[in-house]
């Protein structure tokens, strides 16, 4: 039921059905009254030809001279079947012979009576008439006639105009249901083209909706549109106004700092400045990081990151003899913010150089069989001293306090942590082979 | 070793500026990116000390244009932005390493001293050559392991010579190292000082370890030694 043009089948279909079937109880009714008024007919005309053929018979019975006998009555089981009954005498059409068949009781004078019995194996219907002739030869008082014909094939027909009927309603209720699912999905359209469309902002593959909506619905685009653009305005702004924060916080700090006496550079003061530019550092940081809550980002090639990032390290690391090698699969894909992708591999590349011996390995690649929030595999070792098993759990402590706790990987795991937490990604810190530490992550990714 | 600051904020320009005159560099300051652009084309420099957050021209496009006016002196960029992304555009942008605000002195001081001698190709902070060997770190000499009193403006020039060895500097250039932009350059004053620097270093006459180059200037002779 969370589909609309479902929704919209399934209630066009239940009134429809039942349409169809009042209708079909309609008709069916109507035809039975037909050709029960048919059935009448037959059975007043027979009667009417079987009373004008009696002739009185030598016994003191009525019988029906064999000349003007319905044809019908003298074929054995044909379907039609009469009998002249008094007290005393019967007499039976030939087409009754050797079947078990019960015309009903005498009927009283006047009366005239219609019933239903079994003749044979058939569904009869009978008429009985009670006659009295007024020159009565044989003074028999008060003859029955009666007349039964065959239901079989009136029922037959019933039954074949029954099916023809169900067929065609079936038949014309699955053409109308064609119909209207072909024109849901013409009506449709425009919904699953949105639908399509924001599945494309979502996935970075286009960045706003295109234009051209029905009425109904272009105001939803527009919409739409002013808010993706307006939020991926007010993110700029706000990290425009993080890093103006930032500069206008820590130059007064940097000033602080040169100006102490050398001989301080290990004090409190010092300490102090310290403390806060962490402070600051860290909140700003955290504020700025978007978590992948910015719609219709293009996904970032992690190789183009990870090149500018060697480059950038490279440098930085002139004056130590380290290689930095890339394993980074063609096509993998961080789905997110490029600065928070640079901010993670930077710190994890920067912390390996800065404790390796000479090797220093970024290993990228999308996991298939992962769920989008996991697809892109991040690996970065080195081949340092490597971080103890009962260190690792405190390295990613979060908070300030963390550079206290083990000196040398500072802030950056935390933001790190921070960052990786706020993609629902994981983090886990192993032994490398190469003998250092090993940084496995799981990041959304294609 | 003649020193560019560009830096907007006036107190840590001054502080800058005292402790790396301290520190024995010769400073030109810049607050902004078109002063700082002026200052990095026109005056012979050897590191330069770049805030990327300028007002007017930015210190990235300052950087960039440097670069692209073929200057190759090393840049050192100052950053409040701590991130990846602003240290990486940076460095593309031409700059040689970075340093994050607040920072220590000290650190900057290491860095400058680790450029220049990158610059020079040299990935030691110890400068040796044969039996002369210059600690850039600790500012100090020594001859065949005797240690040698230099004065500041010895050690410069000694410094300077040491860091390009085998390549000849001219004596203006030296002059301009030693002095601020105001100061009257033309006098015989490196031609003393490096009279005295060969008497200290080389009271034997034996190593020569600077020559002078007629009309063009002064080289250091002496070979680097293999892996400093």
């Amino acid at each position: 039921m969370h589909s609309l043009s479902r929704r919209l089948l399934i209630s066009v279909s239940v009134p429809l059905a039942l349409f169809f079937g009042v209708m079909m109880l309609v008709l069916d009714s109507g035809f039975r009254a037909l050709s029960e008024r048919s059935i009448q007919e037959v059975l007043d005309s027979e009667m009417v030809s079987l009373v004008a053929a009696a002739e009185p018979q030598p016994n003191g019975g009525y019988a029906p001279t064999p000349r003007e006998l319905d044809p019908r009555l003298a074929r054995p089981r044909s379907g039609l079947y009469a009998e002249i009954r008094s007290q005393l005498h019967q007499w039976r059409s030939p087409s009754s012979a050797g079947l078990d068949a019960d015309f009903g009781s005498l009927l009283p004078r006047g009366e005239r009576n219609l019933a239903y019995a079994i003749i044979g194996h058939e569904r009869v219907a009978i008429e009985s008439r009670a006659i009295q002739f007024e020159d009565d030869p044989n003074g028999t008082r008060g003859l029955t006639f009666s007349v039964a014909v065959s239901l079989t094939p009136y029922e037959e027909q019933l039954w074949r105009f029954r099916q023809q009927l169900i067929g065609w309603f079936i038949g014309l209720m699955l053409v109308l249901l064609i119909v209207l699912a072909g024109l849901l999905r013409w009506v449709l359209a425009p919904v699953r083209r949105m639908e399509r469309e924001i599945n494309e902002v979502e996935e970075g593959r286009s960045d706003a909706l295109g234009g051209g909506y029905p009425r109904e619905l272009s105001g939803v685009a527009t919409n739409l549109n002013a808010l993706l653009i307006g939020e991926r305005r007010r993110v700029t702004r706000y990290r425009d106004t993080l890093g103006n924060l930032a500069h206008s916080l820590k130059t007064p700090l940097a000033v602080m700092r040169s100006s102490l006496p050398a001989a301080d550079a290990g004090g409190a003061v010092s300490h102090e400045i310290d403390r806060m530019s962490g402070i600051i550092e860290h909140q700003l940081k955290r504020a700025a990081a978007s978590g992948g809550a910015l719609l219709g980002q293009a996904p970032v090639e992690v190789a183009q990151v990870a090149q500018e990032l060697r480059g950038a390290l490279l440098k930085v690391y002139a004056s130590k003899d380290l290689a930095i090698e890339l394993a980074v699969a063609p096509g993998a894909q961080f789905v997110g913010d490029r600065g928070d992708l640079t901010e993670l591999l930077g710190n994890l590349l920067d912390n390996a150089c800065k404790w390796c011996k000479s090797r220093v390995r970024l290993g990228a690649a999308a996991v298939e069989s992962a769920g989008p929030r996991e697809r892109l595999s991040l690996v970065i070792e080195d081949d340092g001293p490597g971080i103890s098993a009962e260190n690792r759990a405190r390295v990613l402590q979060r908070g300030v306090r963390a550079d206290e706790t083990v000196p040398g990987h500072g802030l950056g795991l935390a933001m790190v942590h921070d960052t990786v937490d706020m993609y629902g990604g994981t983090l886990a810190i192993e032994a490398s082979p190469l003998g250092g530490a090993r940084f496995a992550l799981r990041l959304p990714g294609r | 070793m003649r020193i560019l600051v560009v830096e907007d904020e006036a107190a840590l320009r001054e502080t800058l500026k005292t402790r790396l005159v301290e520190a024995g560099f010769t400073v030109d300051v810049a607050s902004d990116g078109n002063e700082g652009m002026f200052a990095g084309q026109e005056y012979p420099l050897d590191v330069a000390i770049i805030d990327l957050g300028l007002p007017g021209l930015s210190g990235l496009e300052v950087i960039r244009r440097l670069r692209a006016a073929k200057k190759t002196f090393p840049i050192l960029i100052l950053t409040a932005r701590d991130n990846w992304q602003d240290k990486v555009e940076g460095l593309q942008a031409g700059a040689d390493d970075y340093v994050a605000k607040p920072f220590h002195f000290e650190e900057v001081l290491a860095r400058l001293q680790a450029l220049l001698r990158r610059a020079g190709g040299w990935a030691s902070p110890q400068l040796k050559c044969g039996p002369i060997v210059l600690d850039t770190r600790a500012q100090t000499i020594a001859v065949s392991g005797v240690a040698v009193e230099l004065t500041t403006f010895e050690y410069r020039i000694l410094e300077h010579l040491m860091l390009r060895a085998g390549d000849v500097i001219s004596k203006s250039e030296l002059t301009e190292r030693l002095y601020d932009q105001d100061f009257e350059r033309d006098s015989n004053v490196i031609e003393v000082l490096v009279g005295r620097l060969r008497r200290k270093l080389d009271p034997q006459d034996a190593l020569k370890p600077i020559e002078t180059l007629r009309g063009r200037g002064y080289r250091f002779a002496l070979p680097r030694d293999a892996g400093s």
